[in-house]
């Protein structure tokens, strides 16, 4: 699979955002940003009024992901094109969530909504309107997702690549610099986990480095490739940036996204947490 | 808990936050004399690594929730636009910026 079937720039989507058969969506925690302006044509999902189960902390099942896209108007046979802001963090996790689900066609849009801003590229308020569809999911594919208890038995023994900011990493910070800092967990990290920023497999403009710089960014922080990996950060999403880089980019099969992350490890009772800079 | 990471126009408000525990970071992006409402504020820490980003408020605002210490915040917008200003911040205290573009 070569970069341009999984990753696709401004220029292909401006050609082909009309096309049948390509269905553009733009995905958010506040979709109050494509509800003033989004690409043409595409529809919105919300990370959490869509994506998450509204009771228990997991996201939807299966029959609740057919039920979504069928009437969101995504078909099986469509190719789905997925951006968003906080660059593509949402729509990198909405990609592996749809990768999860056995979709066949899904591709990110390289820099998301951000690089397409910086562009002054055309948004619109234009709802789009398209017709129920009877979309079959596939069952969860589990090689991409780890749970807990893996992840307490890969310390030490595989690869753990904490891609929170190396101030989160280190304790000093509970959350991303945007949000106010909480103290209902502990801080730090999973002993034994190497500190790759997302932002460091991305430019400034949130479009993807080269396979190349991917490659050397991980090799030059001690990741052995060879061996399993799990990324995490706080609630899943960034380290589904990085799911995709490795796992998509790079082309590396055994990696997993660990979606309970911090906010689920760091409350746990009994783990080990190492704080400061790592080792 | 926040359960999510979503970084909204402007940032997080601070209304209902105690502000003694948190090191803010509040700022405003203008071109000549008016509200920059298209663009990006970044906060790099001292290291120059990535700590977060959100994009601007309609007002041209910005807002971090940051730990004591020295930071960067690097505004990107239309037409090539990155520039960086350094800025302290500690706790109790918001920490003011306006960045000219």
């Amino acid at each position: 699979m070569s970069r341009s079937d999984i990753l696709v720039n401004a220029d292909w989507v401006e050609a082909h955002l009309s096309d049948p058969g390509v269905v553009l969506v733009e995905v958010d925690e506040d979709t109050s940003a494509y509800d003033k302006g989004h690409i043409r044509n595409a529809i919105k999902l919300d990370w959490k009024k869509d994506l998450q189960d509204p009771v228990r902390r997991d996201f939807v099942d299966k029959a609740g992901f057919e039920t979504l896209l069928s009437g969101r108007g995504v078909s099986n046979s469509d190719t789905v094109v997925l951006y968003g802001g906080n660059n593509n963090w949402f729509a990198a996790y909405a990609y592996w969530y749809f990768t999860l689900y056995g979709h066949q066609h899904v591709r990110l849009l390289d820099g998301g909504r951000k690089r397409w801003e910086l562009d002054s590229r055309e948004l619109v308020e234009d709802l789009p309107q398209r017709p129920r569809t009877s979309y079959v999911a596939h069952d969860p594919d589990t090689s991409i997702r780890a749970f807990r208890d893996e992840v307490v038995a890969a310390i030490g023994k595989t690869n753990l690549v904490d891609v929170r900011s190396p101030d989160e990493f280190a304790g000093r910070l509970l959350a991303p610099a945007h949000l106010p800092q909480e103290s209902a967990q502990r801080p730090g990290h999973i002993p034994t986990a190497v500190n790759v920023p997302w932002a460091k497999a991305a430019n400034d403009d949130g479009t993807f480095k080269s396979d190349e710089q991917l490659r050397a960014l991980y090799r030059d922080a001690g990741l052995d490739l060879a061996k399993d990996t799990i990324a995490y950060c706080r609630i899943g999403e960034r380290s589904a940036h990085t799911w995709f880089a490795l796992h998509e980019l790079l082309g590396q099969q055994n990696v997993k996204n660990y979606d309970g992350s911090w906010t689920e490890y760091g409350s746990l009772v009994g783990v080990p947490i190492e704080l400061g800079e790592g080792k | 808990m926040s359960e999510g990471c979503g970084a909204p126009s402007g940032g997080v408000s601070t209304k209902g936050i105690d502000i003694d525990r948190q090191a803010v970071i509040d700022g405003k992006v203008i071109k000549n004399g008016s509200a920059v409402t298209t663009g990006y504020a970044r906060l790099l820490n001292a290291d120059g690594d990535f700590a977060a980003e959100v994009p601007l408020g309609g007002d041209g605002g910005f807002r971090f929730f940051a730990a004591p210490g020295t930071w960067t915040v690097r505004v990107l917008a239309p037409g090539g636009v990155s520039i960086d200003r350094a800025i302290s911040a500690d706790y109790g205290r918001v920490a003011q910026l306006e960045i000219a573009i």
